[in-house]
């Protein structure tokens, strides 16, 4: 007897599907139990698939007896600002770039790109110098400019996408209907904008909430180090990693994430889409 | 109820001229249609007076207030957009009562205005609805409405109806032929269809590559174009214009010779053309010789396409039932009252001294 082959056309691709999912998420699987696992049960040869008895010990520890939340706070302040620079920022220069006509807006638009290009590394000792020169460095502050200065560019291509969406006509009437130019943007533009404005946001966050190497070069006191740089130290010496705390503090990291995603997963795959027709 | 004035205006794009020497005054209270083909520059009028666009040179006003650097929100106009430009995250009441909110009329004066333009609309079941949730129509009177309500002294149309259907273009016509009547506002009229002009307005600006050409009534936008672009514009189908030589009492082309009474035109001898519409075309009679190449029936007439001897292209407009084939050789005059003359440019004026050609009187609604 043999399957209709429309049948095992699905089977095949349901089983390579399942098995990109299962090893995408396979370390987030196994971060979790790992950081629930008690101590003993950690290096255990064969491994538990799942843990035998369930402890938060490790979360405890790492809320009371480390500077955590401090990291935590810190990377909180930075993305937050760093996503509300970068939105506001992007927002006016994407409409101008949009809306206005001058001389030379094609190429502005490029050049803004043209950073994007570099990689960072390139970029990032420049920046520090700058910063201890205009006595930055070491703050959050300074890293919240570094960061708004590589996700800017991208949002601002993103934002202009969504705005050259938006028919001028629109706008035109507002200013007819009787609004000021400031008016019909907040009446009109940003009503049709907020899709485009709350993916920027998102990716934004998130790049800035993953980011190291900046973090890392930037800022070396430990009060202003944000999560990335602050668990890392803390926790991987050259003698020992601390897997069940790193494991943990890894779950509460990402936790933010995961539930803004949840929540605004719509408008990111909506960005996406933008993205990709634009280019 | 105000008058609208262009004075010598000049519009340019970098070093592309989209307007010349634009003169237009608009009588309170008239429907004024600016008619041309896509580029003429009519559109860009049109934002001058919203204040979308600022004029390079020249001088607009609007109830003899100069309004060159007056904002849009400024200038007591409405507008009606091609693309109605509804607010779309607004249902349609407040999309018909942003102008008001705009302007700090209080809520329940608003409510009220807003129900009365409704009324007028018949829109009132729609009020709470989104644009994306109505049909073209709909969201056309819903246009209508926003410009409307608040009274403004000039309403500004930007191809309204070119969105619509054929069906609902003519009722729709129709309905604001009626509004217009009703409301008694002067109103600035957009549009590349000749139809929506003839029947609606009170004066015709005929546009053409950033110029002026005419600026007159439907019917003397018709029966007297100023030149050879409005003859041909207006009038489907168009104006036959033959290029020739005028010598006296006749005008000849090749083996054809017209005869004209010299006294209706002032024209020089030397080339011109003439210009005949094709109703004035008549089959059956005559000193000409014309072979049939195509009878198209549309019903009610007929639209015969012809050929002179020498190979001219002409068209006649003759009543429907008339027994014509194809091939067949028929003999053509052209009625002696209905000839034109033009310069032989392409946008040659027209030569002839009558103000008459069956005059109908102005229309008034």
């Amino acid at each position: 007897m043999s399957l209709p082959s429309s049948m095992l056309r699905k089977i095949v691709l349901n089983f390579v599907t399942w098995s990109l999912v299962a090893v995408i998420a396979f370390p987030l699987f196994w971060m979790i139990v790992t950081s629930l696992k008690p101590q003993s049960e950690l290096f255990r040869i064969p491994p538990t698939w799942l843990p035998e008895t369930i402890t938060f010990e490790h979360y405890w520890r790492l809320l009371t007896e480390t500077p955590f939340l401090r990291y935590f706070r810190n990377s909180v302040v930075l993305a937050t600002t760093t996503t509300v620079f970068v939105v506001l920022l992007g927002t006016l220069g994407a409409y101008s770039l949009v809306r206005f006509k001058f001389r030379g807006r094609e190429t502005l638009a490029m050049l803004v790109l043209f950073t994007y290009l570099l990689p960072s590394v390139v970029l990032i000792i420049p920046l520090y110098l700058m910063m201890v020169e205009i006595g930055l460095s070491n703050t959050l502050l300074s890293l919240i400019l570094a960061h708004t200065t590589f996700a800017l560019p991208y949002a601002l291509w993103l934002l202009r996408s969504f705005m050259e969406g938006i028919p001028e006509d629109l706008e035109s009437a507002a200013l007819v209907d009787g609004a000021t130019r400031m008016g019909a943007f907040r009446d009109v533009i940003l009503p049709q904008l907020l899709p485009g404005i709350i993916s920027t946001a998102l990716f934004t966050f998130i790049l800035s909430w993953n980011e190291y190497l900046y973090a890392l070069v930037l800022v070396n006191s430990d009060s202003v180090a944000p999560l990335t740089t602050g668990v890392m130290s803390m926790l991987i010496s050259a003698f020992n990693i601390e897997w069940s705390l790193l494991m943990a503090a890894s779950v509460m990291m990402s936790l933010p994430l995961i539930v803004v995603f949840a929540f605004l997963q719509s408008y990111l795959t909506r960005g996406f889409g933008a993205g990709g027709v634009k280019g | 109820m105000a008058d609208v004035t262009l004075k010598n205006v000049r519009k340019s794009f970098g070093t592309f001229t989209a307007l010349e020497n634009l003169d237009i005054e608009i009588r309170s209270g008239e429907f004024v249609a600016l008619l041309g083909p896509s580029g003429c520059g009519k559109s860009t009028t049109l934002r001058m007076l919203a204040g979308l666009e600022f004029p390079s040179a020249g001088e607009i006003s609007i109830d003899g207030r100069v309004v060159n650097d007056v904002a849009p929100g400024k200038r007591d106009i409405a507008m009606v957009f091609q693309s109605y430009a509804l607010y779309p995250h607004m249902t349609v009441g407040q999309n018909i009562a942003y102008p008001l909110r705009k302007r700090g009329v209080p809520k329940d004066e608003r409510a009220a205005a807003v129900q009365k333009a409704a009324e007028l609309l018949q829109l009132e079941p729609l009020l709470d609805r989104k644009p994306a949730q109505l049909s073209g129509g709909q969201q056309q009177r819903v246009a209508l409405g926003r410009a409307l309500v608040r009274e403004p002294k000039v309403f500004l149309l930007d191809e309204p109806l070119s969105n619509l259907d054929a069906k609902l273009r003519s009722y729709m016509r129709a309905e604001l032929i009626e509004l217009h009547r009703r409301l008694g506002k002067t109103m600035v009229y957009v549009t590349h269809d000749q139809l929506e002009a003839m029947t609606m307005a009170d004066r015709i600006a005929v546009m053409h590559g950033g110029r002026l050409q005419q600026f007159d009534t439907p019917d003397a936008v018709y029966n007297r174009p100023a030149n050879r672009f409005v003859a041909s514009f207006i009038g489907t189908p168009s104006m036959n214009q033959i290029e020739g030589t005028l010598a006296g009492d006749t005008f000849t082309r090749g083996a054809m010779t017209v005869p004209l009474d010299r006294a209706r035109f002032a024209a020089e001898d030397g080339p011109c053309v003439m210009g005949v519409r094709p109703e004035a075309v008549t089959i059956g009679t005559g000193h000409v010789a014309a072979t049939i190449r195509l009878v198209e029936n549309t019903g009610h007439e007929l639209i015969v396409s012809l050929a002179l001897e020498d190979g001219t292209r002409l068209l006649s407009r003759v009543e429907a039932g008339r027994r014509l084939s194809i091939g067949q050789t028929v003999q053509i005059t052209f009625e002696p009252d209905a000839i034109h003359l033009f310069a032989p440019e392409d946008d040659g004026a027209r030569l002839n001294t009558d103000e008459d050609a069956s005059v109908i009187p102005m229309r008034s609604h």
